[in-house]
């Protein structure tokens, strides 16, 4: 691990640990549009693919007194953008004193459209499903959220759902970082669409959550579409039943901007977290170019960083150089990796960076309280 | 099936170090055409050697120094044609030869190669030769007359009349065409303007870049004339005259050696059309341009650096306010 001078570390720990734990407060609204490849996942028919055993499964101990808190927990129900129990977020909405209500149906990234479409085909079933976590909430406002920069799409959004307004956010990937600092104005909740559908199923048909919402694109599989597929699937099963290419040579999950690969497929299961599931068939290619500091990376960083510097400090391993350039605040959404014409791994770099970091200041975090606790 | 591990993201913008490199290629070209056009076949041996030579050069430091050699990187044909562009057509060979060799072997590739030199190759290599060979390099061929023979007669430059105060004679239209002496890529303003479009419309250079830099020269040559005939003509003749709307087009957006971020370049591209008036205004020389951007390319980084430190004081103040709020 590099060293870091007094100064440098002092700076760090002071201040930046003590705002880090507001994070979650971006600044700029800045993005850039990327070509989408929504179609024809988008506007096709949502399939089921789902074991006999996992369809439509029952709650075990469901009571008629249960409110919908508890009723999301016995169904165990996972709200898919942050991967916690709906439960625990509903609570913590409540107990906030939240005011609006948001149901995320964006899909900025390009291929996925597995909140956008249930949201657009099972309305009925988003509509019950927000409108029953606003009564848990005590909450007010309704809203659903879609992306606007969608390119050419067959499917019609309208401008309102059931009286729910339909919000559409146009400012580029990463569209949710924009809004971040709207929501927190507005005192409002993010819910991501699919978890508000499974709600609407838990409460009214009394079922557990035993599917999620996938899609399953790229030039690697034969047939693109959005998939309803039940959890005990695994992505070799789920890539099969779409006509998987031989040549296929990566497989990401998630989006295309923020996922990660896997080489087991038969050895990965399907998770609630599971947004989407990409075969792509592009070699990737060594170019052997080096940066020619053009600075396209600075001009397209939604906060506002200059990542140019830090990938460079970072790969010198010369972290004592990176006191200004708040490499805490990156989201990791992989613009600056998108747009570098040297096709160098730049976010990848930087999240390396941080974590070292973090776990430096950890250490010597608790070094410093083992200290304390002997004096 | 082979399946392999990559780092996010999955997708890639089509633009590539190639396609920049090659859109300049493709932006300078023309004015190849254009110096063919009035000076004759001597034009295409000075900018075919010139290519060859950086192209060498560049192959074997890279290799001498354990680097992978990229054959895809245009950079050093760039470079390469820069250089004859921003001499006189009259030049011999070896001016060139050596313009090149100090480009490539002292000022790029002794610092790491492409991306990593402080100054501009092309800019050091011509100011190199015109410290060295003066007379050679500040004496121009008269457009057409001296075709097929360019060294028969030289003459003085506009740049060179300005620098005595005196009024060049050309008409507007020679000067938007190119009809007048000066460095061999840099008079033909209509060809500098259409390569200008060109590349702010591929977005391969900034356009704000250019407007400042040449917003600070006008207002210069405006306010303060060398020249007694008038205001409008001193800026005409300032901008016209030897490598500035050349270099306001080539030399300023030159990725490497300018500011990365935004704010910072354009206050740099401001202050270098500054600095190249000052140079004309009072250096030894008629031509400021070259000696001003290895100059202001010194002070880039340090321009980047109390940029982010700027910004890290704003962002850090505006955190400090949002956790007050919430």
């Amino acid at each position: 691990m590099p060293e870091f001078s007094n100064r440098f570390f002092e700076k760090l720990a002071g201040q930046r640990l003590s705002y880090r734990q507001y994070d979650d407060v971006r600044l700029a609204k800045k993005g850039i549009v990327l070509e989408q490849n929504k179609e024809p996942a988008l506007s096709g028919a949502i399939r089921l693919f789902c074991s006999p055993e996992m369809l439509e499964k029952e709650m075990e101990d469901r009571r008629p007194e249960d409110d919908t808190i508890t009723i999301a927990k016995k169904a165990g129900i996972i709200e898919e953008n942050t991967g916690q129990s709906l439960y625990l977020l509903l609570e913590k909405a409540r107990d906030a004193g939240c005011k609006l209500i948001v149901a995320d149906a964006l899909d900025d990234e390009p291929y996925i459209s597995s909140q956008l479409a249930p949201a657009m085909q099972m309305s009925e079933q988003l509509v019950r499903g927000l409108r029953l976590a606003a009564e848990a909430v005590g909450a007010e406002g309704l809203r659903i959220e879609v992306y606007k920069e969608l390119g050419e799409i067959k499917t019609q959004i309208g401008q309102e759902l059931d009286g729910i307004p339909i919000q559409r956010v146009g400012y580029g990937y990463p569209a949710d970082n924009s809004l971040v600092t709207q929501h927190r104005e507005e005192r409002a909740v993010v819910f991501g669409a699919g978890a508000l559908i499974h709600l609407a199923r838990a409460v009214d048909r009394g079922l557990q959550q035993t599917t999620a919402f996938v899609t399953v694109a790229g030039n690697g599989v034969a047939e693109s579409a959005n998939v309803e597929v039940s959890l005990d699937k695994t992505l070799g099963e789920l890539l099969r039943e779409f006509g998987l290419l031989e040549d296929t040579t990566r497989i990401v999950i998630g989006g295309s901007m923020r996922g990660f690969t896997v080489t087991n497929l038969d050895g990965t299961r399907i998770t609630p977290l599971t947004r989407g599931v990409l075969a792509l068939r592009e070699a990737f290619k060594d170019y052997n170019f080096t940066c020619i500091g053009c600075g396209r990376c600075a001009s397209v960083c939604p906060v506002g960083l200059a990542p140019y510097y830090i990938y460079k400090f970072v790969q010198a391993g010369r972290y004592n150089m990176l006191g200004n350039f708040d490499i805490d605040l990156c989201i990791d959404c992989g613009t600056c990796s998108y747009i570098c014409p040297a096709k160098l791994n730049i976010s990848a770099e930087i999240s390396r960076g941080k974590r070292e970091m973090l776990n430096y200041m950890m250490s010597r975090q608790k070094k410093e309280q083992g200290k304390e606790e002997e004096a | 099936m082979n399946l392999m591990n990559s780092r996010p993201p999955h997708i890639r913008s089509r633009e590539s170090n190639f396609s920049i490199m090659g859109d300049m290629v493709i932006a300078l070209l023309p004015l190849y055409f254009m110096a063919y056009f009035f000076y004759g076949n001597h034009v295409a041996v000075l900018g075919a050697v010139s290519v060859i030579v950086c192209v060498l050069l560049d192959v074997a430091c890279t290799f001498l120094s354990r680097r992978r050699v990229g054959i895809l990187d245009l950079s050093p044909v760039v470079t390469g044609l820069l250089i004859p562009l921003m001499l006189p057509a009259s030049v011999e060979l070896y001016v060139i030869i050596v313009a090149d060799l100090f480009a490539i072997g002292v000022v790029k590739q002794p610092f790491g190669g492409l991306g990593q030199n402080i100054f501009n190759p092309a800019v050091a290599g011509v100011a190199f030769v015109a410290l060295t060979w003066k007379t050679q390099v500040f004496s121009y061929p008269v457009p057409i007359q001296s075709l097929g023979a360019p060294a028969a007669r030289l003459v003085a430059s506009p740049a060179a009349s300005l620098k005595m105060g005196a009024t060049p004679n050309y008409g507007v239209m020679d000067l938007i065409f190119g009809n007048y002496p000066g460095p061999m890529g840099a008079t033909g303003i209509l060809i500098l303007i259409t390569c200008l479009i060109y590349l702010v419309v591929r977005r391969t250079i900034n356009g704000k870049t250019t407007l400042a830099f040449m917003g600070t020269a006008t207002v210069i040559a405006f306010l303060f004339p060398r020249i007694t005939t008038g205001r409008l003509e001193s800026v005409l003749y300032e901008l016209t005259s030897g490598v500035l709307f050349f270099g306001a087009i080539f030399l300023i957006n030159e990725p490497t050696t300018a500011p990365k971020a935004e704010p910072p370049r354009l206050f740099y591209a401001a202050l270098s059309g500054a600095v190249v008036m000052l140079f004309r205004y009072v250096g030894a020389f008629e031509e400021g341009m070259f000696f001003a951007m290895i100059l202001m390319n010194a002070f880039s980084w340090l321009m980047d650096m109390k940029y982010e430190e700027r910004k890290s004081r704003e962002r850090r103040a505006r955190y400090e306010d949002t956790a007050e709020t919430v």
